[in-house]
């Protein structure tokens, strides 16, 4: 178990348009490593980039470069029947598992997983009205003791939203552009002048 | 060791993933509840529990006897009962006729109403017995059609009992019904679990926290968090919620 539960290691994802003389148009780069169990927040506005980076951890998105290792397990190497045994994404319709086949099984390798080591919240629906917020938070804690690795996204659009980052999370990723900054900590997090811009008033 | 319990269950329909990893365990004399968001799986989550649908991974165990993947009229042979969401009465007959067909001595016979059910007193002397304990007393000949949904629930509750199950899986039982009507079926599933063990799956967090022994909150095909109604309403965020004010 020495291998970090994930290293992404020069991942890029371009899009590009046109046949000849093909354009850029986005482009998501990423190289970092989280080496124990965590709860990491990830923001960031619409369109930067955060849920290609989930599902290029997922594996559900092919990189353009780089790789995404799961304790060690190249995830883009794992039959595709059982990477969600690996990482899920959980998303409005989360239930829907789709990786485009690329090799037939027998080429790939395992996951030697049951149950996933990576779990990635795609903006779960947070009221705090009904209570199961406060379930939802105890289940992040609960993946996280059991050695596995959460990451929670959220847009922020009112105060409760950053309270439960605050309560919850123990690092931060911000995307913004196609670009990661990595906070140790909220107090980091919101120390950042493109963060404190991204979130205007509702640090007032 | 549990009376029921559920293990590791996977379910999917093609690309789609309803049960991510299920862990259950119902004690015996207890009223288990089962919560969770719309789209939370949990229909198919009981659907699986009472052999409706076969999981792809994980099992299932009755006293015991692993019964996973077993088909349901063997799983209720075995004593297990499920009231439906859906209403499955039949209209055209008595609320006794419906009680008389759901009793294991006249389902042995073979399911025929017509042929029948007159003669045997015995049969009769049950079903009337199973309406008044669902507070039907007085109710017996009217036809289903002609009751009040309140009425339509407490005789649904009946049937299933009338199979005298050892586990009792209830759907929903409030769907639909008004606050009065919801208040009397309380005090029925009360009656009820001085007889039997029961899960009951509920949208309504007020009737299950009033209820329920032991509740399991389920949310992404999985169990997010389990305890007494007392142990779950002391999480903070809980506390902040409607479901707070609930004294």
């Amino acid at each position: 178990m020495n291998e970090p539960i994930l290293r992404v290691d020069g991942l890029r994802k371009s899009y590009h348009r046109g046949f000849l003389g093909r354009t850029e148009t986005f482009r998501l780069e990423a190289d970092f490593t989280v080496e124990a169990p965590a709860i990491v927040g990830v923001m960031g506005p619409n369109g930067s980039g955060k849920t290609t980076l989930f599902e290029l951890i997922t594996g559900s998105n092919a990189p353009s470069a780089g790789r995404v290792l799961c304790r060690g397990r190249d995830i883009h190497r794992v039959r595709h029947d059982e990477r969600d045994r690996l990482a899920i994404h959980y998303h409005q319709s989360y239930q829907v598992r789709h990786f485009r086949r690329t090799r037939p099984a027998f080429m790939m390798d395992r996951a030697g997983s049951d149950y996933p080591i990576v779990h990635l919240f795609d903006e779960p629906q947070f009221n705090t009205q009904d209570g199961y917020i406060g379930f939802m938070l105890d289940f992040f804690r609960r993946l996280r003791s059991e050695g596995r690795l959460v990451f929670l996204c959220l847009h922020p659009n009112e105060r409760f939203h950053l309270e439960i980052l605050r309560e919850i999370c123990e690092r931060f990723v911000f995307v913004q552009r196609g670009r990661l900054a990595h906070a140790a900590s909220f107090e980091d997090l919101t120390g950042l002048a493109p963060v404190r811009d991204y979130l205007g008033t509702l640090l007032r | 060791m549990a009376l029921f319990e559920a293990r590791g269950l996977h379910k999917r329909f093609g690309a789609q993933v309803v049960l991510e990893e299920i862990n259950l365990a119902f004690e015996a004399g207890q009223l288990s509840g089962i919560m969770g968001p719309n789209g939370a799986g949990k229909t198919t989550c009981f659907n699986v529990l009472t052999g409706r649908y076969k999981p792809d991974r994980g099992s299932v165990r009755f006293d015991g006897a692993d019964i996973t993947g077993m088909a349901p009229h063997r799983i209720v042979a075995r004593g297990i009962s499920r009231s439906f969401q859906i209403m499955n009465l039949f209209d055209e007959y008595s609320a006794l006729d419906n009680v008389v067909i759901a009793l294991p001595q006249v389902r042995a016979r073979g399911f025929s109403v017509t042929h029948a059910l007159d003669a045997d007193t015995d049969a009769r002397d049950r079903a009337e017995a199973v309406l008044d304990r669902v507070g039907l007393k007085g109710r017996e000949r009217v036809n289903v059609r002609s009751l009040s949904y309140g009425e339509r629930r407490a005789l649904e509750i009946g049937v299933a009992l009338a199979t005298e199950p050892r586990l009792l899986f209830v759907d929903e039982p409030t769907a639909g019904l008004g606050t009065g009507a919801t208040a009397r079926l309380a005090e029925l599933i009360r009656e009820l679990k001085r007889h039997t063990t029961i899960v009951m799956i509920e949208h309504d967090m007020r009737f299950l926290f009033s209820l329920a022994d032991r509740i399991s909150v389920i949310h992404w095909g999985q169990v997010i968090a389990e305890g007494t109604p007392e142990e779950l309403r002391e999480n903070p965020w809980v506390r902040r919620s409607n479901l707070g004010g609930l004294a």
